[in-house]
């Protein structure tokens, strides 16, 4: 019997074990019931399971010849008082499912306790670094970045043309509340929220198949259905690389929705609110981004008046404070998931986060380890100062390639007609992508560890991306950008050295990013580029909030971020590849295209002919299993009409720092530093824990 | 008394035509901004799916009175930041009053500790640094005034910053520690905010605590050799007795006037210290608003607080002064 690695309070109770065992007087055979403390690094000769580094709990128990005996966080029920609603806390087997999840510990089995500090930009910015550490879904991306695996459900079924997907749940699943967790809360959240207008004005693009609407089936409560109208085989990658969750907590926010409570309009007003959907309003934000501000923040006024500070989740720990200073929370006592010891998962009881918006005071927080996990805003220009103090203050950086790179997309569809008319022009956007020295960019910037490329949308160039676009009119050729210019008739009217438009205004290209999309460093870099071909522009950093609302309000003569997805990603969602070309959280352009398309033709400014073109062709893409010649057809003149147009351009692909504390354990090498697989998630963050 | 009253009335009457000058000032900036809050708004409303159009941004004008007369919109607001309620932040999209709350008068509570601390420093050591004929004490308070007044803030914060980074493992930011970030105000809460709160006071107070001395300095210089200083030396006063009684007692005149200056200008200083420390206080939330977020609503709200602040401190040491001064409340007009 091995005590050692046993929880914080662990060694009077193995002590207590070994006592009743020696006064029952209980065989070496009854210990080997005891399960094995298997991990990634020591399966202890217990085989893999059906999925990687995981097990469901007869499958473990069967293959270990053992039965899981469960434990819990000594301090839960401290934690669950602070959690404002939640009734006493049950024993921990009947807040477990009946079949949890087990867990397969990197490196060791935990130890309870310790609070896991973070830090994002502001509220709203910069945060899904840290929501993806909490973050579950119905499955998850293994950290190969290829197998999917189970996480809410225990299991999935395709038919055969990829029209139908099949969850099954977790019986016992429950909520942070003690509430049951069943197909219903999944129905409701596709049903009654993402189809519902008072609170999506118009559905997103991921709840949506060929442009309409799929069907939600209750089979039985641990089985949920979705058919679909055309074939999406991307559908399960969705639900295991977005932040959307596909369940929302129908119990809880169906009260306000009077659809289902007569009563909820009334409700509301007692609390202070117009009605029931602004108080799921306050609650949902109205957004699957699990970021949106909680009464706490909203209406600090009233919260004392509502059953709780936030609603109940599927997540790893709960909010119970949110300030504009950061947030703090503790573990679900509910959560789904246990270690190979039975010791009920996450490890960390709190967590906390610090909302800090200047880069170099981030910088010196990491240096002096007050941070224990940054990777998102960590840019590669920071990695010297970083490496350099590893050792001091006890962390570590991994240098991984990011899956993204910085481009610059020119507003086709600006207010100003005369700037519209110059920057519709394809021979504008090759000029400037050619007048853009990249190796200076690679060198100066990125300490020569970048690549320069030209952006042809699917990041790791699957079989069907012809080598000849990743470097289409990305060779730097100022002579080239000066002729292109001259064609077009850019002359400097007023001799100042700078081009003008072509009725003589002056040009001024404004330049506005956010450090979160892009370098500074290479922004500079670009606008003296384009300077040198005669190409005025004005750089200025502003918040990712500025600069999101901006884009989004078509503001912006070009817009700026990191951009590209990698194949797996494109399969489950068509954004990258329709008007505006992304979400209001990263790069967008043409605001007008989309605006034509969603009110067909009323107002905004018609697309071209090829970005139709790409809708067809990105909606059958997605119908299409992948490998097949129609598919490869399909992805190969996707990639030319994106390339050939020059809608973004493409800059300097490049490796960037992921820090964690040495005092955080079971953390792996990450594969990419990236969103897109939802950063963290991928390499199981409810398994950390802090070695204190 | 009478002359008091008059006087008195007259500068509350003073000051409230400054607030609503000041506010009209600051109005109008705000309406300088690119782009009003329909648009930053529904540029938010993004997310949620929704595609603007021209249309949308239109009605949305519409909903927040953003159609009506300029004239129209500065009066619904004077009156209304006349009873606390800013409205929306636009970026945000939390009630300004209910952002702010605390934040604005923790500001207010570390510029003016600040000040108080400078001239509980500065009045004493410049009116011994102008009377004073040891070199070596008025070269070594000239050098620290200059090093105070020469230094940029920011600097120096980042100075101690890093200090105590190497030293004590501490970056020494923020205003609460993590227990207390969102604890109701307690005796212990205020405590701990001592404790942090030290060091912008500190940074603030020195370069103001310069600035302070050498005002002081120059006036006491002044005072001190005039004849009414030498009558009195003649009549037998004699040590700190003569330099209270006599020049002192004219050299802080000007200073109390200028307290409301004074104000001012650690406020304005402030934001470049708290963004450094990272303090979530009204300072912060300024430099965040007006240059890069561009939301106009704060940063009107708190630029209208702030001057509010400033106006209401001229008045009080108007009165000050007129009780201290005979010579002042008869002018009424100050």
């Amino acid at each position: 019997m091995k005590c050692t690695n046993s929880m914080k309070l662990g060694l009077p109770a193995c002590a207590g074990i070994a006592f009743a065992i020696l006064q029952l007087g209980i065989t070496s055979d009854a210990l080997a019931a005891t399960c094995p403390e298997v991990t990634v690094a020591d399966p202890k000769g217990v085989p893999a399971g059906k999925y990687p580094q995981q097990y469901e709990q007869a499958e473990f128990e069967q293959l270990a010849k053992c039965n899981l005996l469960f434990k819990e966080n000594p301090d839960i029920a401290d934690l669950n008082k602070r959690i404002r609603g939640n009734p006493d806390l049950p024993k921990v087997e009947e807040r477990l499912p009946e079949e949890p999840l087990v867990v397969a510990p990197y490196e060791s089995i935990g130890e309870y306790g310790g609070t896991f500090d973070m830090m994002s930009n502001a509220t709203e910015a910069g945060t899904s670094d840290f929501l993806a550490v909490r973050h579950v879904n119905l499955v998850r991306y293994s950290d190969d970045l290829q197998t999917i695996v189970p996480n809410v459900a225990k299991g999935w079924e395709w038919n055969d043309d990829y029209t139908q997907l099949t969850f099954l749940l977790r019986k016992g699943h429950k909520w942070s509340d003690g509430h049951p967790f069943t197909a219903e809360d999944v129905k409701y959240w596709y049903d009654n929220l993402s189809l519902n207008p008072n609170i999506f004005e118009k559905p997103k693009n991921y709840v949506l198949v060929a442009g309409k609407p799929m069907t939600v089936d209750v089979i039985d409560p641990q089985t949920v259905r979705f058919t679909m109208p055309a074939p999406k085989p991307g559908l399960l990658v969705h639900f295991a690389n977005s932040y959307a969750q596909g369940f929302q907590p129908k119990h809880f926010l169906s009260q306000w929705d009077p659809e289902f409570n007569l009563d909820a309009d009334k409700r509301a007003k007692e609390m202070g609110f117009e009605n029931g959907y602004e108080v799921i309003s306050n609650y949902y934000g109205n957004s699957d981004w699990t970021d949106t501000p909680t009464p706490m923040l909203r209406s600090p006024d009233k919260v004392a008046n509502m059953p709780k500070d936030t609603m109940p989740t599927l997540e790893s720990h709960i909010l119970i404070s949110e300030s504009t200073e950061g947030r703090h929370l503790v573990a679900n006592p509910y959560f789904f998931q246990v270690d190979t010891a039975g010791n009920q998962l996450p490890y960390v009881s709190e967590q906390d986060e610090i909302f800090v918006n200047e880069d170099e005071v981030r910088l010196l927080k990491m240096v002096n380890a007050e941070v224990d996990f940054k990777a998102q805003s960590l840019q590669l220009s920071t990695a010297p100062l970083l490496l350099e103090n590893q050792e001091k203050g006890n962390y570590t950086i991994h240098l991984r390639p990011e899956v993204t790179m910085a481009t610059l997309g020119i507003n086709m569809t600006h207010e100003d007609l005369e700037k519209r008319k110059v920057f519709s022009d394809v021979r504008f956007r090759q000029a400037m992508s050619v007048a853009i020295n990249r190796d200076e960019i690679n060198e100066t910037a990125f300490f020569g560890m970048g690549e320069g490329k030209q952006y042809t949308g699917f990041t790791d160039s699957p079989p069907f991306v012809e080598n000849k676009w990743s470097q289409y009119y990305a060779q730097y050729d100022p002579k080239m950008a000066n002729d292109l210019l001259d064609q077009m008739g850019l002359k400097d009217c007023d001799g100042d050295g700078f081009r003008d438009l072509l009725n003589c205004e002056k040009l001024v290209i404004n330049l506005q990013f956010s450090v979160q999309g892009v370098a500074a460093a290479l922004m500079e870099l670009v606008g003296q580029h384009w300077g040198a071909v005669g190409i005025q522009s004005t750089v200025k950093e502003v918040t990712p909030d500025e600069y999101r609302s901006a884009q989004s309000a078509n503001k912006l003569d070009v817009t700026v971020w990191r951009n590209g997805q990698p194949l797996a990603i494109v399969l489950g969602t068509n954004q990258i590849w329709v008007p505006p070309y992304h979400d209001y959280f990263t790069q967008r352009t043409n605001m007008l295209w989309a605006e034509y398309i969603d009110s067909n033709g009323a107002s905004g400014v018609k697309p071209p002919v090829y970005a139709y073109q790409m809708i067809d062709d990105i909606t059958a893409f997605q119908s299409t299993p992948v490998g097949t010649p129609k598919s490869d057809e399909l992805g190969a003149r996707l990639v030319q009409l994106l390339v050939e147009n020059l809608l973004f351009i493409g800059t300097v692909q490049v490796p960037a720092p992921i820090y964690h504390r040495n005092v955080v354990q079971n953390f792996v090498e990450y594969k990419t530093h990236s969103f897109e697989y939802y950063r963290s998630y991928p390499y199981r963050p409810t398994q950390w824990w802090l070695d204190e | 008394m009478f002359h008091f009253l008059q006087f008195a009335a007259t500068r509350a009457a003073l000051a409230v035509i400054t607030l609503i000058m000041v506010s009209f000032i600051v109005f109008s900036l705000m309406e300088l901004v690119p782009g009003d809050c329909a648009e930053r708004y529904l540029a938010f409303k993004n997310t949620t799916g929704a595609q603007i159009s021209v249309a949308d941004i239109e009605a949305e004008r519409v909903r927040l009175g953003l159609d009506k007369p300029y004239v129209v919109r500065w009066g619904t607001w004077i009156v209304n930041a006349f009873q606390g309620d800013f409205g929306d932040s636009c970026i945000l999209r939390l009630n300004i009053s209910q952002l702010l709350g605390e934040k604005f008068w923790i500001s207010l509570v570390i510029c003016l500790t600040s000040l108080l601390v400078a001239y509980l420093i500065a009045i004493p050591v410049g009116i011994i640094s102008a009377t004073s004929k040891s070199p070596v004490v008025n070269n070594s308070l000239r050098l620290v005034s200059y090093l105070g007044l020469a230094m940029p803030n920011f600097l120096l914060a980042l100075m101690i910053m890093l200090f105590s980074t190497m030293v004590f493992g501490d970056s020494l930011t923020g205003l609460f520690s993590k227990e207390f970030r969102d604890a109701a105000w307690s005796y212990e809460r205020f405590i701990d905010f001592i404790s942090r709160a030290w060091l912008p006071i500190f940074i603030l107070g020195w370069s103001a605590t310069a600035f302070a001395i050498q005002t002081v300095r120059a006036l006491m210089s002044d005072e001190v050799g005039k004849l009414y200083v030498l009558a009195a030396a003649a009549r037998g006063v004699t040590g700190r007795r003569l330099l209270w009684r006599y020049p002192a007692r004219h050299s802080l005149g000007p200073i109390i006037n200028s307290l409301g200056f004074d104000l001012n200008r650690i406020f304005n200083e402030l934001p470049i210290v708290a963004l450094i420390l990272t303090l979530t206080e009204a300072g912060a939330l300024l430099i965040e608003s007006l240059a890069r977020s561009n939301d106009q609503q704060l940063a009107g709200a708190i630029i209208f607080l702030l001057t509010a602040s400033i106006v209401g401190i001229n008045f009080v040491t108007d009165i000050i002064l007129a009780l201290t001064d005979p010579r002042v409340r008869r002018s009424i007009l100050g």
